[in-house]
């Protein structure tokens, strides 16, 4: 039962799995990036699930609103936060893809990530 | 209550707003960016300096931001080892700066000229508020900024290797500080609070056991990532080696020691005092990650060509020697980690700025090709020996002091096999660091490699790298100026 | 014991003035050869001049100190002249200065490094002589080791450059064993490194384990520069390939700085009570006695003349080891005062081979025919001390020999009399032919009416090259027939002596 209670963090671990599986295992670079932002999402959804508050109100302190029915603000603040950090990562590492396929042609991580010696001799058969 | 209560936050500040401003300077006067880059480290590192002494080994500053008490608002709290860290940070940043005004011109183009400089403060500026922050969630931002500006670094110079360390290094470094992220909300869900010291507190109370450890670890791995731990080191090798020297030095010297100094944080500050025996197993392995580290990065650093490669590798065997002493769970063990922070990061910054000199007078990027270079260009490869002779740890360098602390707290914490690690790690690091300074000292050059009369690396690049291998010999023979302050100051966070 | 420990800064001028020599060679490197190589000389004898000026103080029993720095209490970098530091100091800023001296005619390439390093390796070692405390001598003890590896690779031959791969494997090697075994040390003698007349550890600081432990490391750590067997693999490769005046040097005094580390490990950390109590003693014994006789054997097959007199000096080294071992009086009186003898002895031995090579070029033993007709000068003083290797009255070997035979006795150990005396057949058996060779043979002498070659006095070669040679040969039989002399080894090591038993 507790675990059922708990749904949105094991949505939370299974959204980061996935994140997680998409960054190891994906060979295109961009997929990379978009399981990199599933990830984060995971957390973000994680962090946003620890304030929550069943048919929660905003926490204004306006007009004599009972605190215990406030979602709790600070995560949100976090998460605000976090998410700012997660688009400037993701803007740095698609200018990086953006170099990467003009100079190298290909998104494919295996091309990319061999390394010269591979590369000369490749070209010299 | 002096002024000096807000020279911490100054110097994260300072540098930050210097980050932000510089652009409008390249816009209007490009030829003062890399003077006025300076300036704000050189005020922080003013600042630094005139702290010494008002921060008691076993005490430390705190600073509310914004005037909200810690446990609502932000602090920053520094405290002897952050201040120690802060100057280190400080002055590695102002020589590898100085050096490379001369030298980033040949490896970055004019219009991203303005955006070296102003990455590079943005650097320093997030290692500077990474090792004074009080509050966990800063530190992350601190990282991320940090993560974000290295990144970029590695890829300014805008070629395939770079582009592609780059983005290795971003592969890797991301998802990790992910991890962080997931980590510090862990902590915050078991109890509720974000400030590190009101954190350590409440998790000596805290029941959720389990949870803990899971941060702990995920901490680990994190900030691991960033420190180039031995199985998470993928990065470093590319990146250190093909980012441009000064960048090198800082990633190398710095960045690397900065993450490694929050794990100290993390598990002192905020776990130490009260779940000991709850990271107890996380510890114990990551010793013996250490270990593992200590003895692949020297053996891989032996079989190196590319002179900045093999230093690259040494650094992950020094990684692992900074983790050993912390992993000692002693005042000695963790006063050495930290005396060796200090070193490595002299000692790594004039060795990557060594071989920038090289690369900037003659191109040479490996071993071989510096044979006989001794008779070119006898500065650099003096300050190379001694650099390289702190790296074993020769006595009366700096090496040699921190080893022995490393040494004297494993034995004390009963780790006979790490102490043996450890000894085996400094013969590695021998056996390489003699092949180099063989080579240039004693070896007759290749045939057309030296013999047409080469200039010595001009004074500007010259000046930082003796400072850094003076140092490593200053703090050698001086070390009674920090090492009382350092076991009074460790003793005080185990 | 009356003797107070004063304030000096005299073995601070001491470790100060070689560097007058590096001053000069880093101001002017391209002046005249001359005047910077005899500075350099001028600044090895004013070494010896402030070191012999602390000489009367010392044998009224006083003793000189001063702290250099200090990392934490108890950790600290600080000189203390007592007797046996000042008794090697002197020994070897004597046999450096001859050596300086030597050096001004014997090298004619890179003279600036090779002086540059020999003033180096001197400050260093008189570092090490007067180091207060473990500490303190392993830092200048590994600044030596690595400041002579320029002085053997000098020749950079082929041959020189594998001897100095071989020297620092084993210096490193030995270096990280002895790091080890000194933080252990520190860690369980509860931060205490000073060197104590009657020892700093004991049986109450740490289990028996342990501080066999901390010995036999101490003793592998210093060995390998002490030569003991089977450390001793780089002895032999590094003393034929370093120039001359530097094999005098390294056989003389650089692996005595080892023994000089085992004599402060012995009698000045653990004490002789303790190394009774841990039966310490037959260890070195049996390593000493095993080193003795085989490298002697060595010694006889060797036909490189260098190579013969390395594992001569290896052999000899292990007396040193020998004496200590028996815990007795006379025992530690022989075996101390050959660390001087040695020196002397081997010191000249090396000299005059490198006479040799310079006059003739010749380095094998097969090919000396006759050379004690051409070099008649260096040959008589080549005799004399090999004669006093062999231990003939009067000389300085006759001495040592007679010492730790009677240490033996005292110790109730004759068989170490039947050692010293097999090792003394074989150093005859194998210096002897050189001797014969040289005065007794010559070239086509199997010939029937061969031309004998005529005696030439006089004319062998460059003044600065023989003065120290007979300087030293003079010294082998002086002080062997006026023992007590103060200021001669005896005087020095019997208040040593007095002092630890």
């Amino acid at each position: 039962m507790r675990l059922l209670h708990n749904y949105h963090y094991i949505g939370a671990v299974i959204l980061f799995c996935i994140g997680l599986y998409t960054v190891i295992v994906r060979r295109n670079i961009i997929k990379k990036l978009i399981g990199l932002n599933i990830m984060e999402t995971a957390v973000f959804f994680f962090y946003i699930s620890l304030g929550y508050v069943d048919n929660g109100i905003a926490p204004i302190r306006v007009g004599g609103a009972d605190p215990s029915k406030m979602v709790n603000p600070i995560p949100q603040a976090l998460i605000l936060t976090g998410i700012v950090v997660a688009v400037s990562v993701t803007a740095l590492a698609l200018s990086l893809v953006i170099l990467l396929y003009r100079q190298f042609g290909t998104l494919d991580v295996d091309h990319l990530m061999r390394d010269e010696a591979e590369e000369a001799k490749e070209a010299g058969e | 209550m002096g002024a000096y209560r807000h020279f911490p936050v100054l110097m994260i500040t300072i540098p930050m707003l210097g980050a932000v401003l510089l652009p409008f300077l390249g816009y209007l006067r490009k030829r003062w960016v890399a003077t006025a880059t300076l300036l704000p480290l050189a005020v922080s590192a003013v600042l630094g300096l005139l702290l010494i002494g008002r921060i008691p080994a076993d005490g430390y500053l705190s600073y509310e931001l914004g005037s909200w008490t810690p446990h609502f608002g932000i602090e920053i709290r520094v405290d002897y080892l952050g201040l120690f860290m802060m100057l280190i940070v400080c002055g590695i940043s102002l020589l590898a700066l100085v050096f490379s005004m001369r030298y980033i011109e040949r490896e970055v183009e004019g219009p991203k000229l303005t955006a070296f400089y102003v990455l590079f403060l943005l650097l320093s500026a997030a290692m500077l508020g990474f090792t004074a922050t009080g509050d966990i969630f800063n530190l992350f931002v601190f990282m991320e900024i940090l993560a974000l500006s290295s990144y970029a670094l590695v890829a300014v110079a805008g070629n395939r290797n770079a582009v592609r360390a780059a983005f290795k290094y971003l592969l890797m470094g991301a998802p990790s500080s992910i991890m962080v992220l997931l980590a510090i909300g862990f902590l915050y869900s078991v109890t509720g609070s974000l400030n590190m010291a009101d954190l350590s507190t409440r998790i000596a109370e805290s029941s959720y056991s389990e949870v803990l450890i899971v941060a702990y670890i995920l901490f680990v791995i994190g900030f691991g990532v960033k420190a180039a731990l031995f199985p998470m080191h993928m990065w470093l090798p590319d990146a250190h080696s093909i980012a441009p020297s000064p960048v090198s030095a800082m990633l190398s010297g710095l960045l690397v020691e900065v993450s490694a100094f929050a794990i100290i944080r993390v598990t002192f500050s905020v776990f130490g005092s009260g779940a000991e025996n709850l990271i107890g197993g996380t510890v114990d392995a990551l010793g013996i990650f250490a270990a593992a580290a200590v003895l692949f990065g020297g053996i891989m650093a032996i079989i190196q060509k590319d002179l900045k490669m093999m230093i690259a590798y040494s650094t992950i065997s020094h990684i692992g020697y900074i983790f050993l002493g912390i992993t000692a769970f002693t005042a000695e063990g963790l006063a050495g980690a930290m005396y060796h922070v200090l070193d490595h990061g002299l000692a790594k910054a004039c060795l990557f700025l060594c071989a920038g000199s090289f690369i900037y007078v003659k191109g040479y990027r490996r071993i071989d090709d510096l044979k006989g270079a001794w008779r070119q260009m006898p500065w650099t490869c003096f300050a190379f020996a001694v650099a390289s002779i702190s790296v074993i740890g020769v006595p009366p360098t700096a090496g040699f002091i921190s080893k022995w602390y490393l040494i004297l707290g494993n034995i004390e914490a009963g780790n006979y096999f790490y102490v043996f690690v450890l000894l085996s790690g400094s013969i590695l690091a021998a056996v390489y660091c003699f092949r180099v300074i063989y080579y240039m000292f004693f070896q007759p050059p290749k045939e057309g490699a030296w013999e047409s009369r080469t200039n010595e690396a001009s004074p500007s690049m010259l000046a930082p790298i003796w400072i850094l291998s003076f140092g490593t010999l200053f703090f050698g023979v001086f070390s009674y100026l920090l090492i009382p302050s350092l076991l009074k100051a460790a003793a005080f966070l185990l | 014991m009356p003797g107070k420990s004063s304030f000096s800064v005299i073995p601070l001028i001491a470790i100060l003035l070689p560097w007058i020599s590096l001053v000069v060679i880093l101001a002017v490197p391209k002046g005249s050869r001359r005047v910077r190589l005899w500075v350099c000389f001028l600044g090895s004898l004013a070494t010896l001049g402030v070191v012999l000026s602390l000489l009367p103080g010392i044998l009224d029993g006083n003793s000189y100190t001063i702290k250099l720095a200090s990392v934490v209490e108890g950790l600290e970098m600080r000189l203390t002249v007592d007797t046996l530091g000042y008794y090697f100091g002197l020994v070897l800023s004597f046999l450096w200065m001859l050596a300086t001296l030597y050096s001004i005619s014997y090298i004619d390439h890179k003279e600036n490094r090779f002086f540059a390093f020999m003033a180096m390796c001197e400050s260093f070692l008189l570092g090490a002589a007067f180091a207060s405390n473990m500490f303190t001598y392993f830092i200048f003890y590994e600044l030596m080791t690595f400041g002579s590896y320029p002085l053997i690779i000098h020749e950079e031959t082929a041959m020189a450059r594998r001897a100095g791969y071989k020297y620092l494997v084993y210096a490193i090697s030995a270096g990280t064993v002895l790091f080890f075994a000194i933080v252990a040390h520190y860690f369980w003698s509860g931060g205490d490194l000073s060197f104590q007349e009657l020892g700093t550890l004991s049986l109450a600081s740490a289990s028996r384990g342990i501080l066999m432990t901390i010995f036999f490391t101490y003793l592998a750590g210093f060995g390998v520069k002490a030569a003991i067997m089977p450390l001793h693999g780089w002895v032999p490769d590094a003393h034929p390939a370093a120039p001359s005046p530097a094999s005098a040097l390294l056989s003389g005094v650089i692996l005595k700085a080892g023994a000089f580390g085992i004599i402060r490990v012995v009698f000045f950390v653990f004490g002789i009570d303790l190394m009774r109590q841990l039966s310490l003693f037959t260890v070195m014994a049996v390593l000493a006695c095993i080193t003795i006789v085989v490298a002697s054997v060595f010694a006889l097959t060797q036909d490189n003349l260098k190579r013969r007199l390395a594992y001569s000096s290896i052999g000899q080294v292990s007396y040193i080891i020998l004496g200590l071992s028996m815990l007795t009086q006379d025992g530690a009186l022989g075996g101390m005062m050959h660390l001087a003898h040695h020196a002397i002895m081997k010191g000249c031995l090396f000299l005059c081979a490198g006479v040799i090579l310079v006059k003739t070029g010749k380095k094998k033993i097969s090919e000396m025919r006759g050379i004690g007709y051409q070099l008649p000068i260096t040959m008589i003083c080549f005799s004399v001390c090999a004669l006093a290797m062999m231990g003939t009255p009067p000389s300085v070997g006759f001495i040592s020999k007679w010492l730790l035979g009677s240490g033996a006795l005292e110790a109730g150990l004759p068989v170490y009399i039947v050692i010293l005396l097999v090792s003394a057949l074989l150093s005859a058996a194998y210096f002897l032919p050189i001797i014969y060779i040289a005065f007794f043979r010559w070239e086509g002498d199997e010939v029937e009416g061969g031309q004998k070659p005529k005696l030439v006095f006089g004319k062998e070669a460059d003044h600065k090259l023989i003065v120290p040679v007979v300087i030293l040969a003079v010294l082998t039989v002086v002080v062997g027939i006026w023992v007590t002399v103060p200021g001669f080894p005896y005087s020095l090591v019997t208040k040593i002596v007095n002092v630890i038993f």
